[in-house]
């Protein structure tokens, strides 16, 4: 149990910067998810925390203590590879007793251990058998039963489910998240998946070429992006991005289309991007207008249907060529690709974003 | 008429052809492997009977193919016509000692080759697969007058310098390959986090994990230096030093090979048993599999 502070940290691989100063506090017993594009400098960040990478500049901090110089050994902090990296000529038992072997407890407390931790994921059947006699999921287990087993101030995760297919990796989700509640240890998970992200952290650290972007809980960065690229990051299917200026309370698209705004949209003469949800759209019905759409493909999802559209300028079909938008319909309704469709949305969905910095307008 | 009636089948070989080799072929395939063993094995066999026949027997036409009184009198005149043993004991310490400092030595250049990235690195491995390149026999003169220069000639110390440099090149890309693709750095890693120093992950983690390609690498060097006769009748001269190798052969010429045919082979088989027996011990490192699921696959 344990709080970490990262402060300014700063990382360089001979002169090229690729972790820019970032600052993170993390609360004891938090679930902190890294997430961000591949790249962006989440394995260096947490790497750095391992005590596997030196940090070029900036403190880690835990508990009051500053472990920059700590080698990974004295710190107390476990860590779970995505490759597993299970030793693969010990047995599942001793894979998960050889940290307790070398701090040199007890044989009686290490067998203990071994097995509450075995139970909890249940892996009691397994444990005399090697790494190679196990499935990609219960190599997975024994990584965090390595890592629980020794009731650690920290629990870094880098991409663990990332070799897991996706059913398995649901699975596994639920599992990690119910640990975590259970044992409430300090964790920090990195992932590239922001639906990993979404259902699993307590909080969220949005990650872009080695800064964070955003921080927050994940229905902050839900409803307040920071930023384009948290608002393209976050949400699955994507945010739809329109790029325009606004005008006499209404948003004007670059390719025509004429969005009329709610009372408090921000006022600026600068080129904004108007950022708005698949789900926030409603094909048909009543409530203020988004715009005339033509519907391009129809995806049926069973609860849902995933539509691509076209916003057509000036309500005019004949145009053609506006922007291309997505809409995540959860009415129950057989569409047709084709067709022209009236689409309407509520203003106080919208966001606003700078269109040169990329910074969200209130 | 039914509806498929009018329509082309595709051949039915495709997917498991193999399975269904008719009887004709299956005889055949083992007909031929059986010649093939036979062609291997007949040499061994010839030499292995010989040893315990007289060699009046060995001489015998038509053949006589089963020991008709199984004698080890042949061995025992073996080594009264050479001193077998000492040659053997010469055999052992030189090949042990060249596989020893062969794979203690390639083993960490290997490792160095495999996970650290350093100016030069690149060049190494290319001056190292280029060594394996030259055809050997190009090596003789100046291995030989390099030794010489040494004062090595005619001393063990100057084989084993010889086997080990001749053996650390293919060491080295073998071993490291072997690091490269079963000792992910990810394991040491995962061993410091729980507590192991630098050396400690090196000692409890890679070294058990690398086991299998050092001993493929140990056993490959011991049988090269074992069974090389080339270098060993070129650095010694002495009657004392001889290898086993070289001590077989100056029985054939100096005992009269066609007098003593029975200890000839004897000395044969008794030269070939620390082959075997190494191999014997170590096949169960020698078999792969053991790094399977380590990492993902
Ligand atoms: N050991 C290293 N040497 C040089 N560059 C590295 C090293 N490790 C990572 N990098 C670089 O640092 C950047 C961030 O890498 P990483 O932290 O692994 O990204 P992520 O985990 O977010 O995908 C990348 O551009 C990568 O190429
Ligand atoms: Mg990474």
């Amino acid at each position: 149990m344990s709080t970490i502070r990262i402060d300014n940290v700063r990382k360089s691989f001979g002169g090229f910067e690729v972790v820019h100063g970032v600052s993170l506090d993390i609360a004891d017993g938090e679930f902190v998810i890294l997430v961000g594009p591949s790249g962006c400098g989440k394995s260096t960040l947490l790497r750095m925390i391992a005590g596997l990478e030196s940090i070029s500049s900036g403190n880690v901090v835990v508990d009051d203590l500053v472990i920059n110089r700590l080698p990974p050994r004295e710190r107390d902090i476990a860590m779970v590879f995505q490759s597993y990296a299970l030793y693969p000529h010990m047995t599942v038992r001793r894979n998960m007793a050889f940290s307790l072997k070398l701090a040199g407890a007890p044989k009686g407390d290490i067998d203990r251990q071994v097995q509450a931790a075995a139970e909890i994921l249940d892996l009691v059947s397994l444990l005399e058998r090697k790494p190679a006699q196990l499935s990609g999921g219960q190599r997975q287990r024994v990584a965090m039963g390595r890592a629980i087993v020794r009731n650690p101030k920290l629990f870094l995760f880098d991409e663990p489910l990332s070799n897991l297919d996706a059913k398995l990796r649901v699975q596994m989700r639920s599992e990690i998240k119910e640990l975590h509640q259970r044992l409430r240890t300090t964790t920090v998970y990195v992932t590239h998946d922001q639906v990993e992200a979404m259902t699993m952290a307590d909080r969220i650290v949005v990650m872009n070429a080695g800064r964070i972007e955003q921080a927050g809980t994940p229905m902050d960065l839900y409803e307040k992006p920071a930023s384009l690229f948290v608002a393209a990051f976050i949400g699955s299917p994507s945010m739809n991005l329109i790029h325009g200026r606004i005008e006499d309370s209404a948003f004007l698209s670059d390719a025509g289309a004429r969005i009329p705004l709610a009372a408090n949209a921000p006022v600026t003469s600068d080129p904004v991007v108007l950022g708005v949800r698949p789900e926030s759209l409603h094909v048909g019905g009543v409530g203020p207008a988004f715009g005339e759409c033509r519907l391009r493909v129809v995806e049926p999802m069973g609860s849902e249907t995933l539509l691509a559209a076209t916003l057509l300028s000036g309500g005019d079909g004949a145009h053609g060529g506006g922007e291309n938008i997505m809409i995540l319909s959860r009415v129950k309704e057989r569409y047709a690709a084709d067709t022209t469709v009236r689409v309407g949305a509520d203003p106080g969905e919208f966001h606003f974003f700078d269109a040169t910095s990329g910074r969200r307008l209130e | 008429m039914t509806a498929t009636a009018g329509l082309r089948r595709a051949p039915e070989i495709a997917v498991s052809a193999h399975r269904h080799i008719d009887l004709l072929t299956r005889i055949v395939i083992l007909m031929v492997l059986a010649l093939l063993l036979v062609f291997i094995l007949l040499p061994l066999f010839w030499m292995l009977k010989s040893s315990f026949q007289t060699n009046f027997e060995v001489q015998a036409i038509p053949p006589v193919w089963l020991p008709e009184n199984p004698s080890v009198e042949p061995y025992d005149l073996a080594g009264q016509l050479i001193p077998l043993w000492r040659y053997i004991a010469n055999s052992l310490y030189v090949s042990t000692a060249a596989a020893v400092i062969a794979a203690a030595l390639s083993a960490m250049a290997a490792y160095v080759l495999a996970r650290f990235r350093f100016p030069g690195a690149t060049l190494i491995l290319a001056l190292i697969l280029l060594t394996q390149l030259i055809p050997s026999v190009t090596r003789i003169f100046p291995v030989y007058f390099l030794i010489q220069d040494m004062g090595l000639l005619n001393t063990f110390s100057g084989m084993i310098f010889a086997y080990v440099g001749f053996s650390i090149p293919f060491a080295v890309l073998l071993l490291r390959g072997y690091f490269q693709t079963s000792c992910p750095p990810e394991l040491e890693e995962a061993a410091m986090m729980d507590g192991c120093t630098y050396f400690g992950a090196f000692w409890r983690v890679i070294l058990p994990v690398s086991l299998p390609g050092i001993a493929a690498v140990t056993v490959f060097t011991f049988l090269n230096a074992w069974n090389d006769f080339l270098w060993a009748s070129l650095l010694l001269s002495s009657g004392e030093m001889k290898t086993i190798q070289v001590g077989i052969g100056e029985f054939a010429t100096e005992s009269g090979v066609s007098n003593y045919q029975n200890a000839f082979m004897a000395a044969c088989v008794i030269s070939t048993l620390p082959a075997l027996i190494l191999f014997f011990f170590v096949q169960r490192w020698l078999v792969g599999g053991l790094t399977a699921g380590a990492v993902k696959t």
